[in-house]
């Protein structure tokens, strides 16, 4: 175990001016970058990583953590004040912040989004910071039988959002999980349906698809209804009212079991690699909906479907650093992004960084510390800074918007080929959604469709095809009889909703 | 311009001859230059060449730009490359095996094949090797393969096409089943292993912290010599699996390249190789020391990697 | 609009397309287009033919059993194609002559069409938003425009 000494050595690294400066540029880098249509965090941290070189192992890390922190917050802004998420994680946020937005609260939603953000991720981080070790001894035995579990745990869940027509839910996650085949079989990496394109070989380039479908489609919609008809993207009602504006403490602390679950559902879906944000941030959201009282009035903009959202998918990402810090194990790709920030300062993330690199260890947790800290202080500022934005001409918010989309998606995958594709997911997602189909069922089957085949491909290879061994681990039955238990809840639920 | 162009090609090329790369500095790109590293942000090609292109920069003052553009390996890559027109400004960054392995197996469906490029030089060698657990009740490739043959069956892990190829070619020849558990990369392998899920697997330097840390050890070495890092461990080759796989790290331009481009980019390159800070990435990458083979090294070692390719894994 | 002829003849539409799709998938596409391969648990084709029986199986449903859904107004979505033809010009026209030249003919062509006039918000999104776009990629990140 690592000594006091060493965790306050770090503690009091971390908190050096030197160090706070790099961190606070950090946030401020990815709360800005990560709101721009089509750049978004991760991309961010790719470029940034190269500048990191000459610094110090720690502000350089730091410094990174920073802008994958920002750009969480920075990515629920274009979600929430213009419907255009540019990750499937903010969707979920878009689904009751955008309503709030139109009623002329943008203020009020964004900043709940960033509450409720910072509180997840603090959460994950604590967790994190104190008990990580034996978390990530739990997440090891999550072999491939339970991952195929829990998926079919979260695919259940889903059902909760599946709206009027169960067949037409069935059709997007079908369809999404199709889309999500093309590339290569995950056992014998043979091409599969990539008509002749080696583009895609590595499957569908995902900020292609997330962009297209859910920002570009978006867009599309919006042009035709701004067609001949120029005014201001969003406005800001002036209602004299000051709760308009903010977040009051009491709307904060009635969202706290709302914010624990995400948070939860983020903490441990992000201690399991490969499971990722969208999902904790969907499952939560579902979570909360079927849990309340008042369920017709989510997507309308009620504040418990931000809270769920964004503390969900913020949780992930310190949760992410579970598995990477204790194991060496990425869980996501800024979490591969960060080990390769410690192999490029000559540390190997695993069993003995904390012996070997306590200090800095525990200097990046106080970084990560500090950085939710300053998230808040930046949002504050950063948020009125959008809503200016945003309160320009939907004529030039549109056509900048797209070109960013175009540079960004450009700079992210391959050339005008990963823009080309970003262009037939916005008319395949406009279309969808003209026709009543759910984008948000087929994004989240898209993310998961990959990870779901290849788990089960290797269940299949470990029992020798015998699905039966399936109820020899008990955590795996566990989690198939609630799935059969939540599926049945839920498709109920939507029913009785309808009928209300 | 174009005389000039091949005057100084010619007179770059002589220089070579004469006086090694110092002198290859008299020619510069004509706007940025561009690394496309064939592997996604974030794995260990990508931090190599990332570092690469800025010691290269930074030696050189070129404005170099480094790009991602993953796809099967690096063939969706190097498709692209060979079908550039050959203006001296764009280099792939690949990995040996998986391209040959899709030669060999579609090389009919591919548009080039190696000699569609003009090769630069190399980075660094991996070094493949098969561990297990500490708690494994084995300790070499004889004893694990027995082992399997007493349980009819051993769950081992592997993270690409070749690995699955020597692992059947070890059932063949030594007659034991294998569950193969297709993993996604060297930390799921790892994953898997400390898991329990798996009791072997396959990992290109994920597992060092494991052996320094005695929470595995290493069964055999996947490449044609033994490991740097673990010298008494015997090879495939050496238990009587005629199998191994050598991947390489290398640098390659499109074929048809003005030779001094070549020239000066080739030399600007193993300069950088021989700086501490590519040593740095490539100990922390890949266990080992950077290896530059040079212009022809690379080509020749394609070419004979291709030969060897067919060999394992032509059906 | 209201007419429950007109929704649920659009669940009709999908769901025809989404029965046929799923059943040229399996029977056209799939065969041609996925390899099979020796070995292995999981056949390349298993997941995607199963999927394709469930797109033809719930789109017949569909046809059979629709729902009340209300299309969105036909005139919009032809005015959506206007727009979506002339991104495709776009990136035509990028993949022509670069992004530093078709940017500002695209924010202008964009912003007309929208119906934008004022002299002072067209001089932004057409000249200085495309500038900040290529001073910030390529000369802050040293990246390329496409």
């Amino acid at each position: 175990m690592v000594d006091f000494a060493t965790i306050l050595a770090g503690f009091s690294d971390a908190f050096s001016l030197y160090n706070l400066m790099f961190v606070l540029l950090g946030v401020v880098l990815g709360q800005f970058v990560g709101a721009v249509p089509g750049i978004g965090p991760i991309m961010a941290m790719a470029i940034a990583i190269p500048f990191t070189f000459g610094l110090d192992p720690l502000p350089a890390i730091a410094f990174l953590v920073g802008v994958n922190k920002g750009g969480l917050v920075g990515g629920a802004v274009p979600a929430v004040l213009m419907n255009t998420p540019g990750t499937p994680d903010a969707a979920a946020t878009a689904l009751d912040g955008y309503p709030l937005a139109r009623q002329g609260k943008p203020l009020k939603a964004t900043k709940m989004a960033l509450f409720s953000s910072v509180t997840g991720d603090t959460f994950s981080d604590i967790v994190l910071i104190t008990i990580s070790a034996p978390l990530a001894i739990l997440a090891l035995r999550m072999g491939p039988i339970e991952i195929v579990a829990l998926m079919i745990f979260a695919f259940s869940i889903l059902a909760g959002l599946v709206g009027t027509s169960l067949t037409k839910g069935i059709i997007a996650a079908a369809l999404g999980l199709l889309v999500a085949s093309i590339g290569t079989d995950p056992e014998n990496f043979t091409p599969r349906l990539i008509f002749g394109f080696w583009d895609l070989f590595n499957g569908l380039p995902l900020p292609s698809v997330a962009i297209g479908l859910l920002a570009i489609s978006e867009i599309l919609h919006r042009l035709s209804l701004a067609h001949g008809n120029v005014r201001a993207a969003i406005t800001v009602a002036d209602t004299g009212n000051p709760d308009d504006r903010r977040v009051t403490w009491i709307e904060y602390w009635t969202c706290r079991y709302t914010m624990m679950r995400g948070a939860l559902i983020g903490t441990v879906l992000g201690a399991l690699p490969g499971i990722g944000s969208t999902a904790a941030a969907f499952m939560s959201y579902s979570m909360t909906k079927a849990g309340s009282k008042d369920p017709k009035s989510f997507g309308k903009g009620n504040l418990h479907g931000i809270a769920a959202a964004e503390s969900a998918n913020s949780a992930v990402v310190g949760a992410n650093l579970i598995p990477l810090l204790t194991l060496g194990i990425p869980g996501s790709v800024g979490a591969a992004l960060i080990i390769s920030a410690f192999m490029i300062h000559g540390m190997q993330p695993g069993p003995l960084l904390f012996e070997n690199q306590g200090r800095l260890v525990y200097g990046l947790f106080g970084a990560m510390l500090m950085a939710n800290f300053l998230n808040l202080w930046v949002g504050q500022l950063g948020l009125r800074f959008w809503i200016k934005v945003v309160s320009a001409p939907e004529s030039i918010i549109f056509s900048s918007a797209l070109l960013l989309c175009f540079v960004g998606v450009s700079m992210a995958t391959n050339g005008l080929f990963g823009v080309s594709i970003m262009l037939i997911f916005a008319v395949l997602g406009y279309v969808m959604a003209s026709f009543g189909y759910s984008l948000v069922i087929f994004i989240i089957a898209f993310f998961l469709g990959p990870r779901f085949e290849k788990s089960i491909a290797q269940s299949l290879s470990l029992t020798n095809g015998d699905l039966t061994q399936v109820f020899k681990s008990p955590v795996a039955a566990a989690l198939l009889i609630l799935s059969v238990a939540s599926f049945i809840w839920f498709l109920r639920k939507n029913v009785q909703d309808d009928a209300e | 311009m174009k005389l000039k162009t091949k005057l100084l090609a010619f007179a770059a090329g002589a220089m070579m001859a004469l006086s090694g790369p110092a002198m290859a500095q008299d020619w510069a790109p004509d706007g940025p230059l561009t690394i496309q590293i064939g592997f996604g942000a974030g794995g260990s090609t990508d931090t190599m060449g990332r570092i690469l292109g800025k010691v290269m920069a930074d030696n050189t003052g070129w404005n170099i730009i480094v790009e991602n553009k993953p796809g099967g390996g690096g063939v969706a890559m190097f498709t692209g490359l060979s079908q550039m027109p050959p203006n001296g400004q764009t280099i792939g960054m690949g990995v040996s095996i998986p391209v040959l392995v899709q030669l060999v197996q579609r090389g009919d469906q591919l548009p080039f094949d190696t000699t569609s490029f003009d090769y630069l030089g190399t980075i660094a060698k991996a070094e493949l090797a098969l561990v297990a657990s500490k708690d494994a009740p084995f300790d070499d490739l004889d004893g694990m393969i027995a082992y399997a043959k007493k349980q009819g069956g051993l769950p081992l892990a592997t993270m690409a096409p070749p690995q699955v190829l020597m692992m059947k070619a070890t059932s063949r020849v030594k007659d034991a089943e294998f569950n193969l558990v297709t993993a996604d990369g060297g930390a799921e392998v790892m994953k898997l292993i400390l898991g329990g899920q798996v009791l072997a697997g396959f990992g290109s330097g994920e597992h060092v912290p494991y052996l320094e840390s005695g929470d595995m050890k290493v069964i055999a070495s996947a490449n044609q010599s033994r490991l740097s890092y673990a010298p008494e461990v015997k090879t495939f080759v050496e238990s009587g699996v005629n199998a191994f796989v050598d991947p390489v790290f290398f640098l390659a331009m499109t074929g048809g390249t003005d030779p001094a481009a070549v020239a000066a980019i080739s030399a600007a390159m193993a300069e950088a190789v021989k700086s501490d800070e590519i040593a740095e990435i490539v100990k922390n990458a890949v266990q080992g020391a950077p290896i530059n083979m040079g212009p022809e090294g690379t080509q020749q070692m394609m070419t004979d990697g291709l030969a060897a390719a067919e060999v394992l894994f032509a059906e | 609009m209201k007419g429950t002829a007109m929704s649920s003849s659009s669940d009709r539409i999908s769901g025809a397309f989404f029965c046929l799709f799923g059943l040229a998938m399996y029977f056209l596409v799939i065969p041609v287009y996925v390899e099979t391969a020796e070995g292995g648990s999981l056949a390349p084709n298993t997941l995607p033919n199963i999927i394709s029986i469930i797109i033809a199986v719930s789109g017949a449903f569909l046809v059979i059993k629709p729902t009340k859904h209300q299309m969105r107004d036909p005139r919009r979505m032809a005015i959506t194609g206007f727009y979506v033809l002339l991104l495709i010009a776009g990136i035509y026209g990028m993949s022509k002559f670069g992004f530093e030249f078709v940017a500002p003919v695209l924010a202008f062509a964009l912003m007309w069409m929208i119906g934008e006039r004022r002299p002072l918000w067209l001089i932004s999104g057409v000249v200085l938003m495309p500038a900040l776009i290529w001073f910030v990629v390529t000369q802050l990140l040293g990246r390329g425009l496409p």
